[in-house]
């Protein structure tokens, strides 16, 4: 969950920003600002509870290798009526952004295998992929233990500072 | 480099300034080493091409400083504070990028610089082989543990085509122009190419490897391949023979000053070093990105070092993408991707 500090300091640089729509997600929590007659709607999803199955403990590797479909729901607390709902696609609990803004590169060269694949064993020093910018190649660490369950953008594209681009299911 | 022989160097330094000599005595005491241990140290300069000089009641001075490539003969008048003071020399490396990232992961400290005299398996931009003729170039990569943001890191690209550059013009007298980001050009052609490695947290950089590429004395012959016709060498701008160990003195010290003010100042100063010698600015150039392509105008760096360029009025920053420098007439050289790899037939 973000702390509060950190809500107003995205609220001040979208509102210096010509994005009219902003949505922040990492570990279940969404953060959704919109801009509406010049004023700022925020809302915080609260960290969305995996759904335990009875078999989840006794077979914890199916629920990591197998998507779940999870939906959040809003937090109570906040009772705001402008929440949406979020769902997400895959079951996840980290995920790797980029430090800069550059080009993604799943390999070290055209010629050789993708650092990672959706299934890869990944441990904090493993190098995932490398994001190019004004010619130096900045090698992304995966930063946790897990497994990869999603890469989020392609070879060759560009991509923000801070935008995610795997998503992992740490061990 | 052990402290002994550094002050060893030093002290052999000073006496050759003043002219004079220094016994083996002398040195003994000083270094507080025995005096059999002066005569091995003495041996292995003179093994690195040292000229040692000793002449009896009065002791030793180097009067001849070695051409080749060794730990001492860089180390010897090196006035850098921090950059070089720890050197790897291999007579041949695959790569000085390799061993700088082992030497990195091994702790190596800011500064530490390695050195080879020819690399088996030398490589630019996304591995792409670099060709490494032995003793006729400068293959070196610098370890540096920056205390920056790691999303400003790609400026110290840019800083290290500025000190290169600096060095080229003012020792060499080369009109070196620097392509964006950071390929060192002269008359159009590449003679030096950097390429910049990172190993970084989201918050924290753990270390940057700058390697550097200078094609030195090569020939014709050494660049006839007819895939490097656009690559160059400073032999073949002027004629005449350089010192790498000169060279590499020269870059070491300006790149530790240049390093200093941008750490104190930020990029500003860089941007306008980086401008002055700008290469193709306010021509038109074609950029691609996702795939679409458009001739823009090249209107300088911005602030951060990107890439300024304009279309009808329009001013935009490009930090990635495959740029075309060439006028649009030349169509040999349509393949433009900008790698810093001086042998390619894209280059």
């Amino acid at each position: 969950m973000l702390k509060v500090q950190e809500i107003r300091e995205l609220i001040k640089l979208i509102d210096e920003s010509s994005i009219d729509e902003f949505t922040y997600e990492t570990n279940g929590t969404t953060v959704s600002m919109k801009k509406s007659t010049g004023q700022q709607v925020v809302n915080q999803v609260s960290k969305v509870e995996e759904r335990s199955l009875p078999v989840a403990e006794a077979q914890p590797h199916v629920q990591t290798t197998e998507p779940a479909t999870v939906v959040s729901q809003s937090d109570q607390a906040q009772g705001d009526t402008t929440a949406q709902a979020q769902s997400s696609a895959t079951d996840y609990d980290y995920e790797i952004v980029s430090p800069m803004v550059g080009t993604f590169y799943e390999a070290a060269s055209p010629e050789s295998d993708p650092y990672v694949q959706v299934g890869s064993r990944v441990e904090q020093s493993t190098v995932v992929c490398i994001v190019e910018a004004m010619k130096l190649f900045n090698e992304i660490e995966a930063e946790t233990n897990g497994e990869i369950v999603e890469i989020l953008v392609k070879n060759g594209e560009l991509v923000e500072y801070g935008q995610p681009l795997f998503r992992v299911k740490t061990k | 480099m052990s402290s002994t022989r550094h002050r060893l160097i030093q002290l052999l330094v000073d006496t050759a300034e003043k002219d004079a000599y220094i016994s083996g005595q002398q040195l003994s005491d000083q270094l507080g080493i025995s005096r059999t241990a002066v005569w091995k140290h003495m041996k292995d300069l003179e093994h690195d091409g040292f000229g040692v000089k000793a002449v009896p009641n009065k002791g030793y001075r180097i009067e001849q400083f070695p051409n080749t490539l060794s730990v001492n003969a860089i180390q010897w008048g090196l006035t850098t504070k921090w950059l070089g003071q720890s050197i790897i020399h291999k007579q041949t490396t695959t790569s000085t990028q390799f061993t700088a990232h082992e030497a990195a992961q091994s702790d190596a400290k800011h500064g530490t610089v390695v050195v080879a005299n020819e690399q088996t398996a030398g490589r630019g931009r996304l591995n792409r082989k670099w060709q490494s003729t032995k003793d006729k170039g400068i293959w070196m990569s610098i370890i540096l543990r920056p205390k920056i943001l790691p999303h400003l890191a790609p400026q110290l690209t840019l800083l290290t085509a500025c000190a290169i550059a600096k060095v080229l013009r003012t020792d060499t007298s080369v009109d070196a122009q620097i392509k964006w980001p950071n390929d060192i050009l002269i008359n159009g052609k590449k003679v030096v190419g950097i390429l910049t490695e990172m190993q970084a947290e989201q918050d924290q950089i753990q270390y940057v490897i700058v390697g550097i590429g200078i094609n030195v004395n090569h020939t014709d012959e050494d660049l006839n391949d007819p895939l490097t016709e656009r690559a160059t060498s400073l032999y073949q701008e002027t004629g005449l023979t350089w010192s790498l160990v000169q060279i590499i003195h020269r870059i070491l010290d300006v790149f530790e000053d240049m390093y200093e003010i941008y750490l104190k100042q930020g990029f500003k100063p860089i941007k306008i070093l980086w401008e002055q010698h700008a290469y193709r600015m306010n021509q038109l150039i074609r950029v691609t990105t996702h795939h679409h392509s458009e001739d823009v105008q090249f209107c300088g760096i911005a602030d951060d070092g990107a890439l300024l360029i304009e279309q009808a009025g329009d001013v935009r920053k490009i930090y990635s993408a495959e740029i075309d420098w060439d006028e649009k007439q030349d169509v040999a050289a349509a393949h433009e991707y900008g790698p810093p790899t001086v042998n390619e037939a894209s280059d």
